[in-house]
Parts: C-alpha cells; sequence; structure tokens
C-alpha cells in the first residue's frame, strides 16, 4: 500500500461560508462578535445593558439565536437598534449560513458593529465559525468555576471571558479568583472582565474594549480600501 | 453535531483525489488505476470533533458507494504534545491497486 500525503485543511460548508462572511464584514469594517454562553449566563442581559449604553448613533444591529421563541428579540428590541431573531428549530448552535441568511440587507447599511447572540450552549457553539472577528464566552458566578476544565473548547477560542452576575459574589460560594486561574490554565492569554448587569460594574471596561475593537476594525477596513485605491 | 459535514468533506476530499489521478495528475506513486484504502485525519483536542460521531457518521455515508470499503484513521493532537489543539486536516491517503482490491476481495 501507498502511503500520499495531502496535508490540507478540512473545510466543511460551514467554513466557506463562514470566510465569506468574513470577507463582507471586512470590506464594511463590521466588527462582529460572537457570545457564547450557558443558558442562564445572562448572554441577552449583558447585550440589553451593552444596547443602552453604546454612545449615540453607534450603528450597530443584533442578531439572536434560540431553539424556539422571539423572546430574545423583543427583549432586545427596546434599544432602538435593528434586531433580528434566528429561530433553530430545534439546531443548538448558529451556523455561518444563519446568520448570513438573516444579515440580508444589513451588509449594505455601514455597520460598525454586530452583536450576535448564540444559543445557550457552550459545547455545539464553539465549533461554528460565523465569521466573526471575536468570540465572546459569557459565565455567570451562578455556575461552577471549573466550566472552563468542563469545557475547555471555547475558553480556548474566545478572545474575552464576560465574567457576570458579579453582585452574586456575596451570595453565592463561587471562587472569583479560581474561575480566572482555570481560564487561564486553558488559554493564557483569555482577556477577562467581571461585569453585572444589575449594577452596571465592569461596564466602563467592557464598553471600552467593545470601542476599541471596533476602532481598529474600521481602521483595518479604511487601510484595505486605501490600498486598493492605491493599485 | 457537525461531524456529518465533517465527513462528508473528507469523502471529498478522497473523491478530489481519486479524481486527479484518474486525469493523470496528482501524485498518485502506481501506474494503473487506484483506490483509497485508508483515509488519515489529524484532530485537535479542542477541535470540538467527536471521534466515535465522525466514524458513524463516514461509515453512514460510505455505506453503498464505490470507495466502500475505506478505514478512517484518527490521530489525535495533543496539546501537551506541541500540537495547536485545534488540528482538522487531512493527513494522508493510503492508495491500493484497484485491480487486486477486487481480486483480492472475491
Amino acid at each position: 500500500m501507498n502511503r500520499v500525503a495531502i496535508e490540507r485543511k478540512v473545510l466543511n460548508e460551514n467554513d466557506l461560508i463562514a470566510a465569506r462572511l468574513r470577507e463582507a464584514l471586512k470590506g464594511t469594517g463590521t466588527l462582529s462578535l460572537n457570545f457564547i454562553g450557558s443558558p442562564g449566563a445572562g448572554k441577552t442581559a449583558l447585550l440589553e445593558r451593552t444596547l443602552e449604553r453604546l454612545p449615540a448613533h453607534t450603528k450597530a444591529a443584533v442578531l439572536t439565536g434560540d431553539i424556539q421563541t422571539e423572546n430574545d428579540a423583543i427583549r432586545l428590541q427596546r434599544y432602538g437598534y435593528p434586531v433580528r431573531q434566528i429561530t433553530t428549530g430545534g439546531a443548538c448552535h448558529l451556523d455561518a449560513r444563519m446568520v448570513e441568511n438573516h444579515l440580508t440587507d444589513w451588509l449594505d447599511c455601514g455597520l460598525e458593529l454586530l452583536l450576535i447572540e448564540n444559543v445557550g450552549n457552550l459545547v455545539c457553539p464553539t465549533s461554528y465559525d460565523l465569521g466573526e472577528d471575536a468570540k465572546v464566552v459569557v459565565l455567570s458566578v451562578a455556575e461552577g468555576e471549573d466550566k472552563p476544565l468542563k469545557y475547555p473548547g471555547i475558553f480556548r477560542k474566545a478572545e474575552l471571558m464576560l465574567l457576570n452576575k458579579v453582585d452574586l459574589l456575596p451570595h453565592v460560594p463561587f471562587q472569583a479568583e479560581l474561575a480566572r486561574e482555570n481560564a487561564r490554565r486553558i488559554q493564557p492569554a483569555i482577556e477577562i472582565i467581571e461585569t453585572s448587569c444589575t449594577t452596571g460594574a465592569g461596564f466602563d471596561q467592557w464598553l471600552q474594549w467593545l470601542a476599541a475593537r471596533a476602532e481598529r476594525k474600521k481602521a483595518s477596513a479604511k487601510l484595505s480600501a486605501e490600498a486598493v485605491s492605491v493599485t | 453535531m457537525h461531524e456529518m459535514g465533517i465527513a462528508a468533506s473528507v469523502l471529498d476530499a478522497v473523491h478530489q483525489e481519486l479524481h486527479r489521478y484518474a486525469q493523470g495528475q496528482g501524485v498518485s506513486p502506481e501506474p494503473g488505476p487506484q483506490r483509497v484504502a485508508k483515509v488519515g485525519l489529524r484532530i485537535g483536542e479542542f477541535a470540538g470533533v467527536d471521534g466515535e460521531s465522525l466514524r458513524f457518521c463516514f461509515e453512514a455515508q460510505v455505506k453503498g458507494t464505490e470507495v466502500e470499503p475505506i478505514e478512517l484513521e484518527i490521530k489525535w493532537c495533543r496539546t501537551e504534545d506541541g500540537w495547536r489543539g485545534d488540528e482538522l486536516e487531512l493527513a494522508y491517503l493510503e492508495l491500493e491497486d484497484a485491480q487486486q482490491a477486487r481480486e483480492a476481495a472475491v
């Protein structure tokens, strides 16, 4: 028998669509973030507080994924930004095609910020690239400190961990330092911001992170546009 | 859940390679029609791929097609051994002479 080296990445259909999405969002300079966390970690509340506190005139939009119901979209629509619900009808994650199908005309509106709330699940969403710039993992102090060890995939891929519901810390046995250590054991470079949607703690820092990333994305789109016009 | 898609992409790659050989391109080391006996994958421990599920999906998609029988070998890549951990790669194919394989099967 003869062994022939192939050495090629296995790209599935999702990766191809995600690459197309990434290219489109690069062109428009849109910062796209994929929020992943367990059900009840506070993803929707985080987005609500975020939308509430975005600088005026920010061109932001939200895609929110759930297996059933439009509840999250209804909650998020109160803040005056365009929101679309993706109901997966059973699938436990969003995939790139769903995102592409729901973006449609949004790609032509000069969006600065696209916030994608994934289906509540720490496992499957990790494997589906949505063409985002970064994954943000949301972990709440009502969960276990060992979540990063139990679900290493998402903590490895996320650029930022939002340790949420820190207002509950006096009432729960959660050891925040241990959770941070666990996350860094999986990924030393992970950034961590502690947030509370009830008290607003940590939101200044989170919104700064967001603004800096959005600025970087816009600048890189401008640079590549200039490069094109020069050539 | 996405193992079905991964299995399909792996099979696509197998078909593409066979097609290239049939066209006289590629690196088939032997003259004459070849068939793929084995596919070697490299999968990182954090790639989010379930090995059992991938095997199941692969077998289901191979069944009754002209590439059957075909073996799947998975090498798991661990970060402690210096891998990135998110690999999902088609590493190699093992080819055999199609004629000889047919005769051996009879």
